[in-house]
């Protein structure tokens, strides 16, 4: 319980869309009350109609109302749940909108414009599917409860009529059925919950390793290993999920037998309170057998309530997103594009990434970077790009702290990456976006020089092909050109490349890299690579090792002078 | 409504048998709670007062305990059975998906094999648990309730009886009509899905383009496009369930107006129209509880045929033609006449070699050009076309997929697989019985011992997905550590390991490769020429061919080897 009212303290993700949809969320509600209402009515009017029958009335019309009130209702009650269905649906939908919105823009206040070794579209793609949960939230869990509750409320005003003593039993056993086993049943059932959702993903991670790990598995002869470790997850996993849904079933029976007690009591209720006389009598068969219809609404409440457990990592996840900003934040131009890095460190924790490095480039000079994994080359890049803030030093650009640039950014450094991106929509989309401004003619030319332009010319639909989805429908070779075409648009005076060149084979490593220094030679670049090949197009090298430059120096010099240098190149030139 | 392979299920047929049976005794009690209640009601409307029904209400209370406990078995029945049943499937899949090997799996979508594995047997249980109680409710309780109704007024028996086939005829058009359009839609769904996931992987390149706030407005458009097309979907969709709601629920309504209409004319008494009108309602349930279930069963069913396709998947043969114990200083590998195509293209052509003793040999070639699928064949994760002769020791065999063969080699590929597990038992996967003097040693030989160091844990620390990420030199690390702790394998097939490394990490992983050369046989697929220095032998692939073998010292001193032409293509360098 505490952990669910501090889940609901912090949240900003599912009550200020309850908040600001009301009309929406209370059409729901009361839509799924009125299916309900109008079930039992059905069974109501039904009974009263064959109950008055029976007395042989001496006219028809006397149970006509009945008669129709029988077909109003049975029409209402699929009418009800009909609309129902599409209003909830419809308003699930719209807070779906509203909240992808909202998951876009926080992501976009925190994502980085460097790409970090954790895979940011798969974190992504997880809070997309937590979206989705939040739906069954919506549909499961509260429109249920909200009608169960008005059910509650209505009903017991109803019976408050004829008695108030009986309204406050009814009250009673309803709050049983409605409030205290639905908390209850909750309560137990979280940590089990958890328990399941933890070893859910484990056999995800068992199958993943089974599947992708296959080959070890057969060379080393271990075959039967597999089996039995992939055995105890799936074993513990239908343990959890087993005890879970016994619970439920016990729950439900739970809850018919309490459904059989108001079915009696309101007999007996019935008969005290009409049964003395010849035309009230009626209404016991219409008391009593309104009740069944209640049951499902009861077992609803019920099930949507336990299953709220299943939501709350997803919220949780949700929640602890950054709140997003809504201001663009103006910034100011610098005059040069120098970059100078002055004795700059930087830590994750207590983990230092850079240590007291120094350097400048100047308007139009091209650098390496090079160095394993971890030491530090992606670090720089996002201190350049004001990701992040020294820890001491300073990081300039023009003179000025790369924060200060705020939405001139983009003005000043372009980003060409190892999988720079390409949406799913035509060519030329793609590529204006570097300048949405840009002529047709400015378009031409950045395709021209990024070497497209026989490509392009060769596609029946030209600009106007689709990409289809991250680009897949060319080489990994003429995606990296496309997005070479789109930071040519975008004309920054400093361009970083990110390794742009890693997952292509040599020789079109070699074609791709000398359009790219061709294409970009007046501009300052950044260069992380991994080996030696284009090294000589640069004007400064820089081997980073644990946050430390422990080489530099022009090609020329390195190539003359260092001997670390000169076994490195004469391996990756050989 | 269900598969006929279901019925060659172990215990199939005893559980069937008990489901049924189940299922009749709450047939019967559904029946006697509508009549115990009905009885009361009516006593009491005639007015002989609360004491007379004791007995009426007392049945009506066991009669409805008895059909729910009932409900509580059956779910306990058919879960045991499931669980069974899935457990038995998951063993059959896990020696299928082994048999299968790595290329098979490949070729059915490894993504799609994992979720066969987990969602899809999950899929399974909930078919087998829940479909099977479903239809044995729908074949059984509407018919016990009808003869009952019929019993108590044959018309209205009749009535209920007609009524139920149109339900379903309207049920089923509206549901073709729902997923026609929701077929219709579907590249429209699709998408619009996939715009958004656009929008969120591209996020970076949206913030480098100094897009990323204009995007927000864009996001909710394609939202809001997706609702309207998901809502055009939904009303055919809830049509259909409307239709069968709408019918069931007047069908009562008409039921109870006609036995108003006969208890007024005095054609009926007041008993058994009250229990036809109580017991009406359940002559129904059945099939609307399987109809809003429908789609689980879709699901179910789908995963279910899914599993069935892998189990039926044909198997490598002939994987024990080798009798081999140890890779010698003496055994030795002949290929003759090697061929391989994939999907009718050939890949590799004639290709003739032989591979001696500890020898270390290099295939060398651009992308494309076929030393990857060598190496594959090589180490019997593809099979050759059958004219092709391969013999190890002069024993012919009709592929590499030979477990004596499995058993001599390590393969080392780009991207080696790290378990999610601790160091430790990553370390020691081909080789558990390893005591720690030889961990340690092995750590050491392949230059591990700083990681060791560094992780929190040590060896303990879990690796892998989830778990501690390695960088790629660690990951090509812990399989050189695995080379080194197991002494029995002879023979080291490598995969291009070191292209995607940077140089420094390159260089150093050599060093602690040289001792690993020694003693072995080794199979060395790369475009890194510097590599040749280590060899002893090189083969030279072009365009699937075998263009050229021979010593590298040999081939690099003639100015017009294959070698040195590749070696050329290799090193165009950038040109400004």
């Amino acid at each position: 319980m505490k952990e669910l009212k501090k889940l609901l303290a912090h949240d900003h993700w599912v009550m200020p869309f309850l908040r600001q949809q009301k009309r929406g969320l209370w059409s729901s509600i009361v839509l799924g009350f009125m299916t309900t209402f109008a079930a039992a009515a059905l069974m109501f009017i039904s009974g009263y109609l064959i109950s008055r029958s029976a007395q042989h009335p001496s006219n028809i019309l006397l149970i006509y109302v009945p008669i129709v009130l029988t077909r109003g209702f049975g029409i209402a009650r699929p009418v009800f749940r009909y609309v129902e269905r599409l209003v909830s649906h419809n308003w699930v939908l719209r807070v779906v909108s509203k909240s992808r919105q909202r998951l876009y823009q926080s992501a976009a206040r925190g994502a980085s414009s460097i790409r970090s070794r954790l895979q940011t579209g798969q974190v992504l793609g997880i809070l997309a599917e937590d979206l989705e949960q939040l739906e069954n939230l919506y549909l499961r869990t509260l429109f249920p409860l909200g009608a169960g509750m008005l059910l509650y409320l209505i009903s017991s005003i109803g019976l408050g009529v004829f008695n108030w003593a009986f309204m406050l039993l009814w009250m009673l056993v309803l709050a049983l059925i409605l409030i205290v086993i639905p908390l209850a049943s909750l309560t137990l059932n979280r940590a089990k919950v958890s328990r399941q959702k933890a070893l859910q993903s484990d056999l995800y991670t068992d199958a993943t390793d089974a599947i992708l790990g296959m080959q070890d598995w057969v060379l080393s002869g271990r075959q039967a290993d597999l089996v039995a470790k992939e055995g105890q997850t799936m074993q513990k996993l239908s343990r959890v999920k087993g005890k879970l849904m016994a619970f439920g079933w016990w729950r439900d029976f739970t809850i018919q037998l309490l459904s059989l007690l108001l079915m009696v009591l309101i007999m007996i209720w019935a008969t005290h309170q009409f049964g003395h006389s010849f035309f009230a009598s009626n209404y016991i068969a219409a008391f009593t057998l309104a009740i069944i219809p209640l049951i499902d609404s009861f077992i609803a409440v019920n099930q949507g309530v336990s299953e709220s457990s299943f939501y709350e990592d997803s919220i949780k996840r949700l929640n602890d997103l950054p709140e997003p900003s809504a201001k663009s934040t103006a910034g100011i131009k610098p005059q040069t594009t120098t970059v100078v890095f002055d004795q700059v460190s930087f830590a994750y924790g207590d983990k230092l990434v850079l240590n007291d490095v120094s350097f400048d480039l100047l308007a139009g000079q091209k650098m390496a970077l090079l160095g394993p994994s971890g030491a530090g080359k992606t670090t720089i890049l996002k201190l350049l790009a004001g990701d992040l803030q020294p820890m001491n030093g300073r990081v300039t650009i023009g003179g000025l702290n790369p924060n200060k640039l705020g939405d001139e950014l983009p003005k000043i450094i372009a980003v060409l990456d190892q999988q720079s991106y390409l949406f799913d929509t035509t060519i030329e989309n793609n590529i204006r976006m570097g300048n949405l401004t840009a002529s047709q003619d400015q378009v031409q030319q950045a395709v021209q020089q990024a070497g497209l332009a026989d490509l392009v010319a060769s596609l029946p639909q030209g600009y106007q092909t689709p990409m289809q989805e991250a680009g897949q429908r060319f080489s990994g070779g003429e995606r990296q050109r496309f997005a070479l075409a789109r930071i040519l648009l975008q004309d920054a005076p400093i361009v970083i490349l990110d390794e742009p060149t890693v997952s292509l084979d040599p020789k079109t490593e070699a074609a791709v890299l000398t359009q790219i220094f061709t294409a970009l030679k007046n501009r300052t670049i950044i260069w992380v690579t991994h080996h030696l090949t284009g090294i000589e197009a640069v004007d400064h090298i820089y081997f980073l090792n644990d946050g430390r430059f422990t080489m530099a120096g022009s090609p020329q010099e390195l190539l003359a002078h260092s001997e670390a240098f000169q076994q490195l190149y004469a391996m990756d030139q050989f | 409504m269900f598969d006929r392979r279901l019925l060659a299920l172990p215990k199939i047929k005893v559980t069937l048998l008990y489901l049924i049976v189940l299922t009749g005794i709450q047939a019967l009690a559904i029946v006697g709670q509508g009549i115990s209640l009905s009885q009361a009601l009516v006593w009491l409307w005639e007015g002989k007062g609360l004491s007379s029904i004791t007995i009426p209400v007392l049945l009506f209370a066991l009669f409805f305990g008895l059909r729910q406990l009932l409900v509580v078995v059956k779910n306990y029945v058919m879960a045991n059975f499931a669980d069974q049943t899935v457990e038995n499937y998951r063993i059959a899949l896990l020696e299928k998906y082994a048999k299968l090997g790595s290329p098979l799996i490949a070729k059915f979508g490894t993504g799609q094999a994992v979720s066969v594995l987990a969602a899809g047997l999950d899929n399974v249980k909930n078919y087998f648990q829940l479909i099977l109680i479903k239809v044995g409710d729908l074949s059984i309780i509407p018919w016990i309730v009808l003869i009952a109704i019929t019993y108590f007024k044959w018309i209205q028996g009749l009535f209920l009886l007609l009524i139920f086939p149109v339900i379903i005829i309207f049920f089923i058009i509206l549901g073709l009509a729902a997923q026609k359009k929701a077929d219709d839609e579907y590249q429209n769904f699709k998408n619009l899905n996939n715009r958004f996931v656009d929008g969120l992987r591209g996020l970076p390149t949206l913030k480098q383009l100094g897009l990323s706030r204009a995007y927000g407005q864009e996001i909710y458009q394609i939202s809001e496009d997706y609702r309207k097309t998901t809502m055009r979907t939904l009303i055919i969709a809830i049509t259909s369930t409307f239709a069968l709601d709408f019918f069931t629920t007047l069908s009562i309504a008409v039921l109870a107006v006609f036995l108003g209409l006969d208890l007024l004319n005095g054609r009926m008494t007041l008993f058994p129209a009250l229990s036809i009108l109580i017991l009406a309602p359940e002559y129904f349930l059945p099939l609307r509880s399987f109809a809003d279930d429908y789609h689980a069963t879709l699901d179910g069913k789908n995963a279910y045929a899914e599993v069935l396709e892998v189990l039926d998947m044909p198997e490598m043969t002939d994987q024990n033609q080798l009798h081999l114990a140890e890779w010698r200083a003496t055994s030795n590998l002949q290929v003759k006449n090697l061929n391989f195509s994939y999907q009718d293209q050939p890949n590799l052509v004639d290709l003739n070699f032989d591979l001696r003793g500890y020898e270390r040999v290099a295939i060398v070639g651009e992308s494309g050009s076929g030393k990857s699928t060598l190496l594959n064949l090589l180490g019997g994760q593809l099979l050759p076309q059958v004219d092709s002769q391969i013999s190890i020791d002069g024993q012919e065999l009709p592929h590499l997929a030979q477990q004596d063969w499995q058993k001599q080699f390590f393969y080392l590929p780009q991207a080696p697989y790290i378990f999610h597990a601790s160091l430790k038992d990553n370390l020691t996967f081909y080789y558990p019985q390893a005591d720690q003097k030889a961990l340690d040693l092995a750590i050491k030989q392949a230059g591990l011992t700083e990681l060791v160091a560094e992780l929190p844990d040590g060896l303990a620390t879990i690796v892998g997905e989830g778990g501690r990420q390695l960088s790629g030199g660690q990951v090509q690390r812990v399989a050189l550590a695995r080379m080194f702790l197991d002494p029995r394998r002879r023979v080291l097939l490598f995969d291009e390991p070191t292209a995607h490394l940077d140089v420094q990490t390159e260089l150093a992983l050599k060093e602690s490769m040289a001792p690993l050369f020694e003693d072995h046989l080794v199979l060395f697929a790369t475009h890194r020429l510097h590599w040749l220095k280590q060899m002893d032998y090189v083969l030279v692939m072009r365009d699937g061919h075998l263009v050229e073998q021979g010593q590298p010292a040999v081939l690099l001193a003639q100015a017009d080897s294959q070698l040195n032409v590749l070696r050329d293509a290799l090193h165009q360098g950038v040109k400004l």
